[in-house]
């Protein structure tokens, strides 16, 4: 766990965000706070948190909005909090940026649960300072870097893990259950919908044609792989 | 409120459809057999009198000739009627002073009817028809002049009786055909006729499966227009109303959603303090953080519901091993232990399911047989070519055969099951195992255990890899 980490939680609800704080800072956690994404902008601006837990309905910019303004400029790991999680908010939201969801009224544990498993540092590959080259791809798991074609691709920390994960794997196919294991924590239950969003998102990122992916290709719907 | 609508009790035998095809057919048959009566009978009336007609000039020629002969001092009477120039199938017979005579073996004394020789004797003409050899046959009777005898023409109708019986097949086939194209015709007026309702039909299909944007289309016919408009005002209507419905419930559960995660987390921050207080305080903070919690379920399951009735629920399939899915189930739901019984036959099939909606249906029944079936005793899996069950087994005293549908209907507590324990759910566990179930395709009933107990058995068809 990164002790003393800081999060700013994005919520129009006084109390809520109130009660948030205590329970953050019992997790040794750091806690700033906006009650609309405005206020959020300007205090990411002042001091950028380890991590942003954003409520999707906020008076004003909502939190789709405001989500697609920090990925601008940010590779943060973003939590949204939604109503339903049958609902297209949590697709709307995941392609909006963020990189994990929980839904209202939640249980502090599962919220807690979530933040560290976005927290986690990236597993380190087998070697220190390795590169591992999938054709035009060129991955460097410590550094953190991608590249394509020699220029390199700015990820967000979970498209990295994601990526990180899927290299590791070296052509061999990963279950949706395996990678919402291995990137997010989850069990048996996570929602598939987090790995497929991600690789979308992945996809246009590193593929030269996002729409006919030649490294990061489908398995007949049960899985992906990482392939030259 | 029912509404009846009138007639629908009585004749549900027989549909519009076939009447308007059986009147059809009725019409048909009605007209083309008495045309077909009529044809023939004027037919025949025509054929026969001019045959007769010709048949009785010629027997008054040949009675001429006859009686001519009969006039001469001594008549040849044999060689007459012999000479007689007759078509084939006409055979004449003479009555002359007490003594019969005829040209023909085929036709004699005995064939001729007796009213004919005594009416002709008494100087009147006389004709009939009659049968010979099954055969009809025309005979005309002449007086001769002078009361000398009668001659008497006996004419086969056999040709005549043919061609009759030809008109009359000709006929009946005609009619035969004539119904059949009546009946076809009737066929496609039925459908015709029917087209507007088995589209109004589909629309009602489609609007009980969800669809509520259905609408008929006008096609400027009074009648059916009238019909359209009923049914694109009463979709409109139920839209309508389930949208009020559905913002009304989502209005509630963001009102409730807030509260409930204040508190949640509130009650989280001072259960980590627990230690620190007075020891009536924690007794307190455990009755608050067990309501909280139960409250969390019951408004969860009030929201889960509602939006399943509200039509607005989203089922995310994918196929996964029932074994592994019920293993992963009772471990989230803090009951790893619960024996799995896998039969060969399900050993090695897939489903396909939402599982979240598997998780939570199979977690209410575990808790359902916790609370009110006196402790799970196993979970089952078998399988067989099209259906997977999933079977939670109890030991409990089981649910009366008149509650077992009523179990499954929100808020209907089985009579064994009314005290409130501590653990006691939301009342719509079962409710909800129900929709999720159906949701996915399925079905749960609630059955006896052989050895005693319950079985609540999750069906759901198997995915063909």
């Amino acid at each position: 766990m990164v002790m003393g980490a800081e999060i700013l939680v994005v919520e129009d609800d006084e109390r809520i965000r109130g009660a948030l704080r205590l329970a953050l800072e019992d997790e040794q956690y750091r806690v700033s706070e906006a009650d609309c994404a405005e206020q959020a902008l300007w205090v990411f601006g002042q001091r950028p948190p380890q991590l942003v837990l954003i409520d999707v309905m906020l008076p004003g910019l909502d939190g789709f909005d405001l989500c697609r303004s920090l990925r601008r400029s940010s590779d943060v790991p973003i939590i949204m909090v939604t109503a339903r999680s049958d609902s297209h908010d949590v697709v709307a939201g995941l392609e909006a940026g963020a990189d994990d969801y929980v839904t209202k009224p939640f249980v502090p544990k599962e919220l807690s649960a979530r933040i560290r498993a976005l927290l986690r540092r990236v597993r380190a590959g087998d070697s220190p300072g390795e590169t591992l080259r999938f054709g035009t791809l060129e991955i460097q798991p410590e550094a953190g870097i991608v590249r394509r074609r020699g220029q390199e691709v700015s990820l967000t920390k979970t498209e990295f893990r994601l990526l990180c994960e899927l290299a590791a794997g070296n052509g061999r196919l990963l279950s949706r259950e395996v990678l919402l294991d291995r990137v997010w924590g989850y069990d048996y239950f996570g929602d598939g919908r987090l790995v497929d969003v991600h690789v979308r998102r992945l996809r246009s990122k590193i593929e030269d044609e996002p729409g006919r992916p030649r490294h990061l290709v489908t398995v007949r719907g049960l899985g992906y792989k990482l392939k030259p | 409120m029912s509404v009846q609508v009138r007639g629908s009790g009585r004749r549900r035998r027989v549909g519009l459809r076939q009447r308007v095809v059986a009147g059809f057919a009725c019409g048909a048959f009605v007209l083309s057999a008495s045309l077909s009566i009529l044809t023939y009978e004027m037919a025949r009336s025509y054929l026969l009198g001019q045959r007769e007609r010709s048949i009785i000039a010629r027997t008054y020629a040949s009675a001429g000739l006859v009686g001519h002969e009969l006039l001469s001092p001594a008549p040849d009477i044999p060689r007459v009627i012999s000479s007689l120039v007759l078509p084939a199938g006409s055979y004449p017979v003479l009555l002359h002073e007490g003594r019969w005579f005829a040209a023909s073996l085929q036709v004699g004394r005995d064939d001729v009817p007796v009213e004919i020789a005594d009416q002709a004797s008494e100087g009147r003409a006389v004709r009939q028809i009659i049968r010979l050899r099954e055969v009809p046959h025309l005979a005309v009777g002449v007086p001769l002049p002078a009361g000398e005898g009668v001659y008497i023409e006996v004419s086969s109708l056999e040709d005549l009786d043919r061609t009759l019986n030809v008109l009359r097949n000709a006929l009946a086939v005609a009619a035969a055909v004539t119904i059949l194209v009546g009946a076809g015709a009737g066929t496609w007026a039925g459908r015709r006729l029917l087209r507007p309702l088995s589209t109004a039909a589909q629309a009602a299909a489609a609007v009980e499966s969800g669809r509520l944007d259905v609408r008929l289309n006008m096609t400027g016919d009074a009648d059916l227009d009238k019909l359209a408009e009923a049914f694109n005002g009463m979709t409109s209507a139920l839209a309508e109303r389930i949208e009020r419905d559905a913002r009304f419930a989502s209005a509630v559960s963001h009102e409730l959603r807030s509260p409930l995660t204040t508190l949640a987390t509130s009650v989280e921050v001072l259960r980590g303090r627990r230690e620190d207080m007075p020891e009536r305080a924690q007794a307190a903070l455990d009755f608050l953080a067990a309501d909280v919690r139960r409250f969390q379920r019951l408004v969860e399951d009030l929201l889960e519901m509602s939006r399943i009735q509200a039509g607005f629920a989203e089922v995310l399939m994918v196929p996964v091993r029932p074994q592994e899915l019920v293993a992963h189930v009772l471990r989230s739901a803090n009951t790893p232990d619960v024996p799995i019984a896998v039969d060969p036959s399900a050993s090695n099939v897939l489903v396909t399911v939402d599982k979240r909606r598997m998780e939570r249906a199979i977690v209410n029944l575990v808790e359902n047989a916790q609370t009110h079936g006196g402790g799970i005793l196993q979970m089952t899996i078998d399988a067989d070519d099209t259906r997977v069950r999933l079977a939670v087994e109890d030991a409990g005293p089981g649910v009366a055969h008149d509650d077992r549908q009523r179990i499954f209907e929100p808020f209907v507590r089985g009579r064994a099951a009314g005290r409130r324990g501590r653990a006691e759910g939301t009342g719509l566990g079962l409710a909800l195992v129900a929709e999720h179930v159906r949701l996915q395709g399925g079905r749960v009933w609630m059955e006896d255990r052989v050895e005693g107990g319950s079985r609540f058995v999750i069906e759901l068809p198997v995915t063909v890899p």
